[in-house]
């Protein structure tokens, strides 16, 4: 008891952080709002173009996702515990995580153009870019965010002072990952 | 160099440039303007040439005199320069970068303005030249907010960095500075979609991002009036207080 006490001692996650990711959850959750209204105009055509989708990609895409969390969180715990080469390399590996995500987006993508299905061809996938494209975007800021801190914690003055720092962008991750926890049954899955 | 009755002065008249900003925004070119709401990308050239007959006055009054008005945003802008190099000290890059993004975002805005005037400028014009015209403006503004983001995003580095006791802007208003600046990001589509959320006269490309936008103006605005206010109530006390001595 008495030692988390200690570890927790002014290592609390900068507050703004949490400004942003409510104004983020809330725009996304307008987002699928609208996805849902629109959805339910004409679900024939939805479900349809559904079956387009590679269902497989997007499956992997949530694993690599979890994983690069889990990563995550190993590395603000070895932080924690005043190991910030470890803590340097599982954000390594979190951001390969989000590097492996960025390549099989890009795959996905080019196939999807490659079957002359685009932007504008129907409201689905209209959505389906839209709603991926943004979210990719977050995981590409991310992925700068996780860069970033890997490089500061060679700094020893900022091993020992970054961890609200470090947690911040953990959070900001954490959300990366759920906002596509949401968007992949809703796009890929719903029936 | 000028007194500082004077400087003071000039800064709150710049300060409340920003409101004022706002309200004529709002009224010329959203209210007068008939831009609330928007007109869609998917009427027809007739539609949309019909749209500018029945409102012509209006639209003329509303986007020359938002040609005008726009301009209340630079002495905002410049003001936000001024505090934001008092913050950084001798290298003030952010503060310059600031002071170009929100230049540059009067000049997106009245460009966009401009294209709506000359649509408006021969109702018997054909109406594919009227809805050129209109594109063009939509386009214009929304095509090109990434001004705008760097102005936000610049605004929001320099309040994080800001360690005095009372900062211009508090951590929370940084945060949502940022934020505001990246919800213009769906506005991209645009340039794309002619229906839907996403199209310009859509939920999430049109009224959300506009909406934080003019609501981080506002907010920020706030904080601009309340630093130099506080400056200047400093500034009072201490040559009342000089006063006060020298008469001893």
């Amino acid at each position: 008891m008495n030692s988390t006490v200690k570890t927790d001692q002014g290592h609390r996650a900068e507050e703004g952080i949490w400004i942003f990711i409510f104004a983020d959850m809330c725009m996304f959750g307008i987002f699928f709002i609208t996805f849902m209204y629109e959805r339910l105009k004409s679900p024939a055509l939805y479900i349809e173009s559904q079956l387009q989708l590679n269902q497989a990609l997007g499956m992997i895409n949530t694993l690599v996702l979890l994983i690069s969390s889990w990563f995550v969180v190993l590395a603000t715990r070895a932080l924690h515990r005043g190991r910030p080469k470890y803590s340097s390399l599982f954000l390594g590996l979190a951001f390969f995580c989000g590097a492996v995500f960025v390549v099989n987006k890009v795959i996905e993508y080019s196939e999807k153009i490659e079957q002359g299905i685009s932007i504008l061809t129907n409201d689905f996938f209209m959505f389906y870019y839209v709603l991926t494209g943004i979210h990719l975007a977050h995981v590409l800021g991310g992925m700068v965010v996780l860069f970033v801190l890997m490089r500061k914690l060679k700094n020893s003055s900022f091993q020992k002072t970054g961890m609200s720092t470090v947690e911040g962008g953990a959070i900001y991750w954490h959300m990366v990952d759920l906002l596509w926890i949401l968007i992949f049954p809703l796009i890929y899955f719903l029936r | 160099m000028i007194n500082n009755k004077t400087a003071f002065r000039h800064e709150l008249i710049s300060a409340w440039c920003g409101p004022a900003f706002l309200i004529t925004f709002v009224v010329f070119w959203g209210i007068i303007g008939q831009n609330l709401p928007n007109p869609s990308p998917a009427l027809s050239a007739t539609e949309l040439a019909a749209r500018y007959a029945e409102n012509l006055s209006a639209i003329r009054l509303g986007f020359i005199v938002s040609l005008i008005t726009v301009v209340l945003y630079l002495p905002w802008t410049a003001l936000l320069s001024a505090q934001m190099e008092r913050i950084e000290g001798g290298f003030p890059v952010m503060a310059k970068l600031q002071l170009l993004g929100g230049g540059l975002t009067v000049m997106v805005v009245s460009f966009s303005a401009m294209f709506w005037v000359a649509a408006a400028f021969r109702p018997e014009q054909s109406p594919e030249i009227t809805r050129m015209l209109s594109d063009l403006g939509w386009l214009c503004i929304d095509l090109q907010y990434a001004c705008t983001t760097l102005q936000m995003i610049a605004a929001a580095l320099v309040g994080l960095a800001d360690k005095r006791s009372v900062p211009l802007f508090p951590r929370w208003v940084c945060y949502v500075t940022i934020w505001c600046g990246l919800s213009f990001l769906p506005a991209s589509f645009t340039g794309v979609l002619k229906t839907g959320p996403f199209a310009w006269d859509g939920l999430l490309s049109y009224y959300i991002p506009y909406a934080c936008w003019l609501g981080w103006f506002l907010i920020a605005s706030t904080c601009m009036i309340k630093e130099v206010n506080r400056r200047k109530l400093v500034a009072e006390t201490a040559e009342n207080s000089s006063l006060v001595t020298s008469h001893a």
